[in-house]
């Protein structure tokens, strides 16, 4: 029936211990001695699959685990309890034979030597992942076209823009490959084309390869353009696993009614929240389940130009979710 | 005044508990300002032993109280405004501090002095171990006793304007580490560090006096070893005072000029 | 073998990098010809008082000055950068990238960093042991040059291993780079042989950090000073020595990692 889960997580838990220390001098001294200590759960019980080919979207506020996830997943961190594997390997354990089939991208973070040409750091990774010449040859040519970057490849990483730099930095980490790929927030802090030309590489990408994909973002246009699936994980638990669409239906209690009027003169706040108007563009928002009374309703007292009926956008939904995960 | 005063109160507090933060740079420091007069009092000890007498009026004793009060005084007049200052400009914080009404040698002085009062209890018990190890021979005099504190404190004042005008250079030029280099190789050689004055050749001798490394170091050891006439010490005072007065003036004029290229030439 | 390919790699990866800037040459051999200078006019300042120093030669001294500047630069050529670069890499979570490679993490970071215009160090260091052999003589023979290969080749692990155990506290400790510079501090005092200092301070230099065996010990191959008996145990410690960093290493990634002790 599915494909075999290529990677699989079960009731997965990673706690932290920080230490902390008051503000002051007298704290300060005492810090010479001894430092308190408190428990952090990073991930609190997690399950969850992803079968090959799949682009999923994992989404979660600061602090969330989303990285913390990320790290176990590809072997940095060792969990504090609960089952994982990728590609039928125990990622801690960092087998040679799984690290050459992952690939991790952390956005704002390089691992492109910064005072040399993104080539050799290329030539690097080549050594390392001891790929073959002629695949080498072939896949950093398909790479350089996908991601534009021919002219770039001569410049020092220094000299090159964010978004130059990221885009090199995907070409480096995606040579040797991988069958899996963790991106961690990798289109943050880029312009807005960039991040349009990014996110179409990694669709066509993932396309064309069959890569397995984890995203995780803070950018709702991100996983609206990449992923059918979406995780939200908050507080290190997992609120919601399915299809974006589907996560929009359950977490919205509004619709948003946008009524085109000749003006702003009509008074319509008994009709549900008026979130604003211009022009005669009024934005209503009113429970899902008054839409079609409301609608019809206004459509019969007043003289609409037009009329349409919208979900709220998603950023709202995601912020809704995470709101009702804190309580 | 009073704002000065405060200032410095201030610095000093964030001074020490930043200090306590970074245990680590405290004890770097200490290791390197124990072991290097340290190595020279052994070095001259042996030779002064092999010699089977004297080298330059310093015995192996003798030495041994030299490199151990150096030490001390080192401790008590050293910088690192050097390497600030390079760190500085290139990350463009010295246009923040050109921002306060007053002077950044205050904040960078306060600073030093907060370091300070939090390591010189270990130098001190450094000294005292030392002490017990290599047999120094002191003559305490109430001549040294009386003029040691002052003498001290101009040597402080007059090293650190020193250090404060070199480190300027870091506005002119990015090869900082040459002119650092050379003017570690000056302090080295002319402050009595790598040697007790006396043991240098003469010609060496005469270029110390003329220098001020001499006054910052060198002098207030000596004195506080009892070596030098009451001529000599009234002639080290004078020094230093003159010294100080060049210095302060110097700074003045090359601050001044330092700034505006800083400021033509932007961040 | 698959290591020396790596290595190659680094290495002109690290040519890449400063070549660019041959200003840079020059500004470092000012530097370092003013360093050599002032050793050069200490050892002038002591042997115009005396002929020998505990028992050394000026010869013997110069060569010891050489080993100085030699081992110094191939320190700074390789170890202290990477081992600065890991300091770092722990600290801003750019070492996730080479703990995510199919390769040694310890090699990697070993060899990531090469300071290219360090040869100007190992060019002085060489040229004055030149000098010092010159005036050596005839009393250099292979066996001493054999055993002063051996004593450089155990000094160098010796000193890799040392700078890799300190480098290790970063994965505990938060501003490391300054644990790194004690290894600079103590490194003057290489300057003179360990010979000449009392028990417990050459215990220090030798067993704490093992300056004795990176300067004075190859120094005293080249003299002909070095006994065999001496030669095995530095070959000893070395090999000791690489095992416990390699073992603390692993501890260290470990706890990086999370991983419950």
């Amino acid at each position: 029936m599915g494909a075999e889960p290529v990677i699989r997580l079960r009731e997965l838990k990673k706690t932290y211990v920080v230490s902390e220390r008051e503000p002051g001098l007298r704290a300060a001294l005492a810090g010479l001695v001894h430092r308190r200590k408190s428990e952090v759960r990073a991930v609190d019980g997690i399950s969850f699959d992803l079968v090959p080919g799949e682009i999923v979207g994992f989404l979660g506020p600061n602090g969330a685990g989303k990285t913390t996830t990320l790290k176990m997943l590809s072997g940095l961190l060792h969990p504090t309890s609960g089952e994982l594997s990728v590609l039928s390997y125990v990622p801690w354990k960092r087998d040679p034979a799984f690290l050459r089939q992952i690939t991790l991208v952390m956005g704002q973070r390089n691992q492109l030597i910064w005072d040399i040409p993104p080539a050799d750091s290329f030539e690097l990774n080549r050594a390392i992942y001891r790929i073959p010449p002629a695949d080498y040859r072939r896949t950093l040519d398909e790479l350089v076209a996908l991601l534009e970057i021919e002219p770039l490849l001569g410049k020092p990483v220094r000299n090159l823009s964010l978004g130059e730099r990221m885009k090199c930095e995907i070409a480096a980490a995606l040579l040797h490959s991988p069958a899996v790929v963790f991106l961690d927030e990798p289109t943050i802090g880029l312009d807005v084309t960039m991040q349009r030309r990014i996110r179409t590489f990694i669709a066509e990408y993932s396309r064309r390869h069959g890569a397995t994909v984890l995203l995780t973002s803070h950018y709702m246009a991100d996983v609206e353009a990449l992923c059918k699936r979406v995780i939200v994980i908050h507080h290190g638990l997992l609120l919601f696993d399915g299809e974006l669409a589907a996560l929009v239906q359950r977490f919205t209690a509004d619709k948003t009614i946008v009524v085109q009027l000749k003006d702003c003169a009509a008074d319509l706040r008994a009709y549900g929240e008026v979130l604003s108007c211009e022009d005669g563009r009024t934005t209503l928002r009113v429970p899902k389940a008054e839409t079609a009374r409301v609608t019809g309703r206004i459509l019969a007292e007043f003289p609409v130009i037009d009329l349409t009926v919208e979900d709220p956008p998603i950023e709202e939904v995601i912020e809704r979710v995470f709101a009702q995960g804190a309580a | 005044m009073k704002g000065l005063a405060d200032l410095y109160l201030q610095q000093l507090k964030t001074g020490v508990a930043s200090i306590v933060q970074y245990r680590a740079t405290l004890v770097i420091w200490l290791i390197g300002n124990i072991l290097e007069p340290l190595i020279y009092l052994v070095v001259w000890s042996t030779v002064a032993r092999s010699t089977g007498g004297t080298v330059g009026g310093y015995g192996a004793g003798d030495f041994a109280a030299y490199y151990i009060v150096l030490m001390l005084v080192n401790q008590v007049t050293f910088t690192w405004v050097m390497y600030e200052f390079d760190y500085r400009i290139r990350e463009g914080t010295f246009s923040a501090d050109l921002l306060h009404p007053v002077h950044p040698i205050h904040a960078d002085i306060a600073e030093n002095l907060s370091s300070k009062a939090v390591s010189l209890p270990f130098i001190v018990v450094a000294a005292a171990g030392l002490a017990a190890i290599f047999h120094p021979a002191f003559k305490l005099s109430l001549l040294a006793a009386a003029a040691f504190v002052p003498a001290l404190v101009l040597a402080f004042l007059v090293r650190f304007l020193v250090d404060w005008m070199v480190a300027l250079a870091a506005f002119w030029t990015t090869r900082v580490t040459a002119i650092n280099q050379i003017h570690y190789m000056a302090v080295l050689f002319f402050s009595g560090q790598i040697a007790p004055l006396t043991v240098l050749p003469r010609p060496l001798q005469v270029v110390a006096n003329i220098l001020p490394f001499r006054w910052t170091i060198g002098f207030p050891v000596e004195l506080a070893l009892g070596r030098l006439t009451p001529i000599q010490v009234l002639t080290g005072f004078a020094a230093q005072a003159a010294w100080l007065l060049a210095a302060a003036l110097l700074l003045k004029l090359a601050w001044r000029v330092s700034v505006k290229r800083y400021s033509a030439v932007g961040a | 073998m698959r290591f020396l390919r790596l290595l190659g790699v680094f290495l002109r990866v690290g040519v890449m990098g400063e070549a660019a800037y041959p200003a840079n040459f020059l500004a470092h051999l000012i530097d370092s010809a003013l360093e050599l200078g002032t050793a050069l006019a200490g050892l002038a300042l002591i042997f115009a008082h005396t002929a020998t120093l505990g028992g050394w030669r000026p010869e013997e001294l110069i060569a010891l000055v050489g080993v100085y500047f030699l081992v110094g630069g191939v320190i700074g050529l390789v170890i202290q950068p990477g081992m600065e670069q890991l300091t770092e890499s722990v600290r801003d979570g750019t070492l996730d990238f080479t703990l995510t490679k199919p390769a040694d993490a310890q090699f990697l970071v070993s060899v990531w960093r090469v300071e290219i215009w360090k040869m100007v160090d190992v060019g002085l260091g060489l040229v004055v042991l030149g000098i010092a052999l010159a005036r050596l003589g005839e009393r250099v023979g292979l066996a001493q040059a054999a055993a002063f290969v051996a004593a450089l080749v155990a000094g160098g692990v010796i000193v890799y291993s040392f700078w890799l155990i300190l480098a290790t506290t970063a994965f505990w400790l938060v501003r490391v780079e300054n644990v790194l510079v004690i290894f600079q501090s103590v490194y003057e005092a290489g300057r003179w042989p360990v010979s000449i200092y009392p028990g417990w301070l050459r215990f220090a230099l030798t067993f704490l950090v093992p300056v004795a065996f990176a300067i004075t010990v190859p120094a005293q191959a080249i003299a002909g000073r070095l006994t065999w008996p001496a030669l095995l145990g530095a070959a000893g410690f070395a090999a000791a020595l690489f095992a416990a960093a390699r073992l603390f290493w692993r501890i260290g990634v470990r706890h990086y990692s999370g991983a419950s002790s």
